[in-house]
This record gives structure tokens, sequence and C-alpha cells, in this order.
């Protein structure tokens, strides 16, 4: 279990506990549940990289306490 | 994120607490209102906290957003009230009490409350427990966290840094040796045992060195044997009863068939040509090497084999055979269905090299049979093959072979003599009888004659030269009329004109016919033998047309048709067609038989013809010499004839101006003319919409009064003076108007001087020179009043001064 945590930079943070098996879009649904958007339209970034909803977070090397850019589409 | 956020955030905070108070699920929550506000007091940031307080505040969260309009008034004011009272046991620490989560946070920072707000402020992240992320979890779908709570309490975050253990590499190092031999020996005892269960060389056997236990043993085998007999036939009773016997011999049946023969062999290819077998030897055949994903079936072949053929192929490779021959004829008989294609050596290395092989058939046998069939095939049209090529050329000799000269036969001249037009031809009816005999004779058959004609054979073939001609009756009579010549020839030029008429018609009919006859005939022959004979006979003719030469030239010859002729007139389309140009070749009868024999009768017309047509030509030619001989300057018309030659006289000089045209004529403007005669259409103006509608699209007609209207159009071009221009000099002016520039210097000054020249020519006086020497001598001999002139003195003294005396 990891716990990430998703900052939007306009006064949304979130920290969202999951498993590294995840999907992207499974945190995106625990990020909507938590800040209350519609998962499709959040967008997790990091710098450019796009984060893609199919991917797990072990894949993506996103570790316990890594912070992500929270944007909406 | 300035301090109104701050602000906004507590009384959310407040707001939050009130509706965890409204519905408290938690047990800290009242606190967590004061432990918020204090947490900002201290400014800390709250990312740790959050995450800690998350399990407590989800779902108070939850119910807010979802409630968030409703509740707010009212968590408001209950947060308000808390927030008074939250103020009061802020400080109240035993009050207290921790989550178990919770604990180690408590012991970092006393004042740090995490927050249930859900609204996150600039430091502050929301964020939910394990309890209520694993609820929603299940709402969505998803597996339960795995939960390694030890570990990453450990860890610590990144705010809060902790002390990571230290790893000791040697105790590391000994574990894993530790690991290693535990697993080694582990593997040994799985090995004993395993091996444990074979039996040694050295473990003998009891009954070995003992007869009574191998006796034992050997009655024991019996008797299991026989047990498992009776059992075997008890299963087959009861098989039998079950009706199953059949399938279990077949199942047994099956395996027997299993085995693998050499029937199985069939359809098999082997890669190798049935030659390299060889009777009574024996090959061992492998399956050839294929790659694991081909699907392609196998194929047998010997090792030693392909070896063999590899190395002979490497051989045929080092030879440096010539890779090309352009000229290589497939004479081989042997590859009669092989298609011979196209730069056919680099087909192996397109296509892949195709072996020769043949398949095994039924009982995995193959016979050579049918290959032995085809090179039996092969080697009897070899036998009977034909060789294409031809005996090579040889010299042609230069002489006629004995075998040639038999064959070749003789041409017989035909004697053929031109008709001479001069020579009077005496033909009287005793001439003719012996003459009639014959053609009744002869073969009138023009197609034997004619068609029967070829080109003269190789001496091959078989036939009559037929240079041989039979005799036509031209050839005949003409010779008979030759005869005649020679022995009338005496009689001289004088009786030509002794001529009957009708004898002369008869002559004009068979001369038509005759030069009918031997256009046919000449059309067929070939020219090369017509060449040969003509050559001959103009030797023959030469020969002796040199004797009669003196006779012919002095002789005219008068004949009704020419002289019929010649009083028709012209035929105004008569010669003209263009193929008179031998008109006068016709007089010189060292020609050819055929343009003579052609022109036959006609020749006769014909020179009459061209006698009266040269005449008329000479007479047009004096007319046109006549119409062109007009002299450049006219005659002076003498002043005192009259008025008339007066005017005329004036006008030419240009001394009147010929006002006889219209009173509306132009005077010439100063600078040219604008565009009397021409204007540039400027077609872009057509497009404006306005001035389209005034044009008229319909159906014009003309004037109905202006029908008989024929106006006389003369297109006349005046240049700046007035002066009538020529159509040169007209488009000149058209010219450098058109292009905007005109003559250079040069040019206009010659112009200039052009022009004045004409004007001072016009001048010019015509009766008297230049310089008036004329008019002076006048005025002199008036001054004198004698009608001559004393030339004596110098220059100088004779001027009108010094006239008068």
């Amino acid at each position: 279990m990891i716990e990430v945590v998703c900052n939007d930079r306009l006064g949304k943070k979130v920290r969202v506990k999951c498993n590294p098996d995840d999907s992207i879009g499974d945190l995106k649904k625990l990020i909507a549940a938590q800040t209350g958007t519609r998962w499709h339209k959040i967008v997790l970034k990091k710098w450019y990289t796009v984060f893609k909803d199919h991917v797990t977070l072990g894949d993506y090397e996103i570790h316990d306490g890594m912070n992500l850019e929270l944007y909406y589409q | 994120m300035g301090s109104s956020k701050k602000h906004r955030g507590e009384k959310e905070a407040a707001a939050g607490a009130g509706a965890g108070a409204a519905g408290s699920s938690g047990p800290g929550t009242a606190e967590q209102a004061p432990r918020h506000r204090e947490h900002k007091k201290h400014k800390h940031r709250s990312g740790g906290g959050g995450s800690g307080s998350g399990g407590g505040g989800a779902g108070e969260r939850r119910k807010r957003s979802r409630e968030r309009g409703a509740e707010r008034g009212s968590s408001r004011r209950g947060g308000e009230t808390e927030a008074r009272n939250g103020s009061a046991h802020g400080r109240e620490r035993s009050q207290v009490e921790p989550v178990e989560r919770r604990v180690k946070r408590e012991k970092r920072d006393d004042g740090y409350e995490a927050a249930t707000s859900s609204k996150a402020s600039s430091g502050d992240a929301s964020s939910l427990s394990i309890e209520e992320t694993n609820k929603l979890r299940a709402k969505l779908g998803l597996k339960p966290l795995e939960v390694t709570a030890v570990k990453k309490e450990a860890a610590g975050t990144k705010e809060e840094p902790v002390l990571a253990d230290v790893i000791n590499p040697m105790a590391l190092r000994q574990r894993e040796e530790l690991r290693e031999k535990l697993a080694a020996a582990k593997e040994k005892r799985l090995l004993n045992q395993k091996l444990g269960k074979i039996k040694t060389l050295g473990d003998d056997d009891p009954w070995l060195d003992d007869t009574a236990a191998w006796i034992e043993k050997s009655r024991r085998l019996q008797k299991e044997k026989d047990l498992a007999e009776k059992r075997a036939k008890l299963l087959e009773e009861m098989d039998q009863e079950f009706g199953v016997s059949s399938l279990v011999e077949e199942e047994f049946g099956q395996r027997q068939k299993d085995q693998y023969s050499a029937r199985d062999l069939q359809g098999l290819t082997v890669e190798h040509t049935i030659d390299s077998f060889r009777e009574g030897e024996t090959m061992i055949l492998t399956l050839k090497d294929k790659g694991v994903l081909q699907e392609e079936e196998d194929v047998l072949v010997n090792v030693n084999l392909l070896d063999k053929e590899r190395a002979e192929k490497n051989v045929e490779l080092r030879k440096k055979k010539p890779d090309y021959r352009p000229y290589a004829e497939d004479e081989s008989v042997d590859d009669m269905f092989k298609p011979r294609s196209i730069l056919a050596k680099y087909d192996e290395e397109l296509e892949g090299e195709r072996p020769h092989s043949f398949r095994l058939d039924r009982g995995g046998t193959a016979d050579g049979a049918r290959e032995r069939e085809l090179e039996e095939i092969r080697a009897n049209l070899r036998q009977q093959a034909q060789s294409l090529t031809m005996a090579g050329p040889r010299l042609a000799s230069e002489y006629l072979t004995p075998q040639e000269m038999v064959t070749f036969k003789k041409t017989k001249r035909r004697v053929r003599k031109i008709r001479k037009k001069e020579k009077e031809v005496v033909v009287r009816a005793d001439d003719l009888l012996p003459l009639g005999n014959k053609t009744s004779e002869g073969d009138f058959g023009s197609r034997l004659r004619g068609r029967g004609r070829r080109r003269v054979p190789e001496a091959e073939e078989e036939r009559e030269a037929p240079s041989q001609l039979p005799q036509s009756d031209d050839t005949r009579v003409e010779n008979m009329d030759i005869s005649d010549d020679e022995e009338g020839g005496a009689q001289g030029p004088g009786s030509p004109e002794t001529l009957e008429e009708d004898q002369v018609e008869a002559e004009l009919q068979k001369q038509l016919e005759k030069g009918r006859r031997l256009r046919q005939l000449q059309q067929l022959r070939d020219s090369g033998e017509k060449v040969i004979e003509i050559v001959k006979k103009l030797e023959t003719r030469r020969s002796r047309e040199e004797d009669e030469d003196p006779e012919r030239k002095g002789a005219i010859v008068f004949n009704a048709t020419s002289e019929f002729c010649r009083t028709l007139g012209e035929i105004p389309t008569y010669g003209l067609a263009g193929n008179r140009e031998d008109q006068e070749e016709l007089m010189d009868f060292e020609r050819d038989e055929e343009r003579s024999a052609n022109g036959g009768s006609e020749s006769d017309g014909e020179e009459n013809i061209g006698w009266s047509a040269v005449n008329l030509d000479e007479e047009k030619q004096q007319q046109h010499f006549s119409a062109s001989s007009t002299t450049i300057l006219d005659e002076e018309p003498i002043v005192n004839r009259g008025l008339a030659a007066a005017l005329l006289l004036c006008q030419n000089k240009g001394l009147l101006e010929t006002t006889v045209q219209k009173v509306a004529r132009v005077k010439a403007p100063n600078k040219s003319l604008p565009s009397a005669v021409y204007c540039i259409e400027d077609k872009m103006a057509i497009d404006d919409k306005y001035s389209r509608r005034e044009e008229y699209r319909g159906f014009t007609q003309d004037f109905k009064e202006k029908d008989g209207y024929k106006p006389d159009v003369k297109i006349e071009y005046v240049d700046e003076t007035g002066r009538k221009l020529t159509p040169k000099e007209a488009f000149r002016q058209l010219s450098h108007r058109f292009h905007g520039k005109g003559s250079g210097k040069m040019k206009t000054e010659r112009r200039m001087k052009k022009l004045d020249e004409e004007a001072l020519l016009k001048k010019m006086s015509s009766s008297d020179t230049p310089l008036g020497t004329v008019a002076l001598l006048q005025e002199k001999q008036k001054a004198q009043k004698t009608p001559y002139i004393v030339l004596s003195g110098s220059g100088k003294s004779m001027n009108a001064n010094t006239i008068t005396k």
C-alpha cells in the first residue's frame, strides 16, 4: 500500500492510499471520490509526462509519497 | 493563498468540525477542530497529519460533499460555537485520545491536528483512512489495500525523515551464506532419499549365493505369474460378459499397428536423384534439418550424399564458366519441356535452390522406372534430331560450273525495233498476207503470255527460261517492217509525202494495238531483264541507226493526225499536267523503246501539239514582255498640246492639289493621326455589371434600306504631311504607334532625306536642266535678240548682267 499525494496547485491536495498494482484509472477514481470531481475529468501529470489510465502505478514506478500534479481536462 | 484562504480554511474546518459533530462517527472529531486551529497557529505543514486523520474525516467529508449546500449554514453555526468551545479546550492535551494510527504523529507534533476538512488549504492535504479507503475501493470495485503499514510507518515521509536502519553488510553476508548452506543440505537430503531406493552393485541379492533363497524366489515369481494370468482371464471373462472385449482388443490391436514400418514411409520425399542410389547398396537416410516453426513436410537426406553434392557444386563454381552466353542455342533435345528463360543464371539466386527429389510411393519404395523411360525417350530424340545449321557461306565463283552450264539456257534476243516515225512504212496488202497466216497459228491467249511470265528462276528450277518470249505479233510485224525498211530504204525521203490516208489509218490502229500489248508485256517482266534486253537492243539499234541517221535527218513527217491537231489550236490545259518534260526527247530516237512504244501513235500528235504549244508559249512570253516594258519615266506630255496635257503634267509634278475627294476630308493633323485605322480594344471594360446591361444581346439584322449598299472600300493611309502612304510606310507608321516608339536618329534622317528628294524630284523642271540653263539661255537670247548665243570668254563673264551688251 502506498500513499500518493496529488496536488493541483489551486488548493486541492489529496493523499490517496492505493496499491502499487492499481492502475492510474483506479487512482483517478479514488482521487475523484476524495476531491469531488469526475474521474474522467482528471489528468495526472508529472512535468510533461501524462500518466495513462491503463498502466499500473508500479509500472510507472510511482512509489510511496510521490507527488503527482493534478490537472483537469 | 493568502491569509484569506487560511481564514476560509478555518471556517471550513470549523464547518467540517460542526458537521462532524452533527453526524459524528469518529471519536475525537470535536477535538479535531481546535486541533486544526492549533495546527494552523503553529503553521505546520499538514502533510503527514492529513493522512493520519484521513480515516476520521473521510466519512464526514463524503457526507459533507453531498449535503454541502444544505448543511453549510447549520454546520457553520455549529462550527462557530465549537470553535469558541474548541479554543477553550484546545490546550487540553489529556482530552486528546489519539487513534492508534495517530500515536506517532502525536508524539512528533503536540499541536498537530489532522485536518478533517476536505477542502485542502494551501498546505493541507486531505486523506482517508485505510478503512475508509477500503470501503471506497469496494464501492468502486477495486480490491482492498494491501496493508504494509509497519513498513510505511517506519519509513516516514519526506517531511519527517526517520533515521534509517543501519545496514550491516557482514550480517547480511552471513545470512546469505547460511541460507545457501541450508539450501544445499536440503538438496542433498532429497537426492539421498531418491537414490536410496536404487540398489547398488554392492548390495548382493540374497538368493545369489543361497540356492534355497533362489528357489524360493523363483517359486514366488511363478506364483505371481500364475496369479496374473488368472486375473487376466477373469478380466477377459468379465469383459466378455459386458461386451467390452472387442473394444479392449481394439485398443491393444491399435498399439500393434502403431508400430512403425516401411509402409509408413509412403509419400516422403527424398532429396536426391534416384540415380544416386545404386543397386545393392544400403544408404541411411535421415530427416533433413528444418526450422522449428516450419510446417513443411519432412524430407529425407543422406548426409554423405549431401556433402558430396555440395563439393561438386563448389567445384563447378570454381571452374569459372562463362556466365552469359548470348548466342548459346539450346540445341539439346533433352530439355524439350524446359522453357528457356531470360537470365537463367539468376534463377537460383532469386528463387532459391531447387534440388532434385523424388517421392517414395506405397510401401516406402521408389523405382527409377519413370526416369529411365524418360532417358530412353531423350536418347531416341537425340538420334532423330536434325541439325539446323545450314551449310556455311562459301565464296561464290565467278564462273559457272559445268552443272550450271547444263541448265543454263541461252536467252534468245528479242529483236525489237522502235517504230521510226520519219521512216515511212510502206505496208502493202501483199506484205500482210504471210503475216496473216502466221498470226492465225499463233497463240493469242494473252493470259498465257502475260501471266506465264515469271522472273528468270534459279538454276535449280527446271523451267525454261522465259526470257525467250514467244514472238509477238508486234515484234514479228516490226521485223517485217524493218526488213521492209531496209529494202525500201533506198527509196529515200522522197516518198514519205505520198502516203495515202487509209493506209495511214490502218497503221495508226496497228500501232495503237501494239503499244497496248507491249505495255502489258512489259509490265509483267522483270525490270532487270528488261534492262538487259533494252541494253542489248540499244546496242543493236545504235549499230543500225548509225547507218540510217543521215537518212532521217532530212525527213519531215506529215500525217493527218498531226495536221488536224495543229489546226485545232491550243488546248489550254494541254501540257500542263507536267508529264511533257520529254517532249523534246521524242525527237531523239536513241531512247528507250518503252517510251517510244508507249508514245506510239500519240507521239505523232504530241510533237505537233508540242510544237504548237511552244509557239503559244512564245507568244505568251512576248506578251509578258510587252506588259512589263513600261518605262519608268512617262513620256512627257508636251505642254503646248493642250490644257489636258498641261494639267496632267502639273498633276504628275505635284503642283496641283487634287481635291477631288469629299469635302469632309480630314486635314492632316500636326501630330500623327490617332488610331484612324485601328483601335486597341480594352476588353476588361466589358466586365463591369452596369455597362453589361447596356449592351444589346439580341438578334440583329441588316438594315432593309441599305440592301443594295455595296461600298467601295478603299483604305488610304496618310502621313503627317498629307502624303499618301505606301503599304510599307503605312505599316511602319502603325507599328510605331503600336510600340510607342519611332525610328532612331539615323532612320528618321534618312527618311527625311528621302522625302526631300522626292519633293525635289517633283519640283524638278522636266524641260530644263537643274541649273536652269535653258531659262538662262532664253534670257540671253532675249537680251541679245539673236537666236543664238556666242560662247566665248570665261565663265565669269557669262551671266545675265554681262550678257547684256
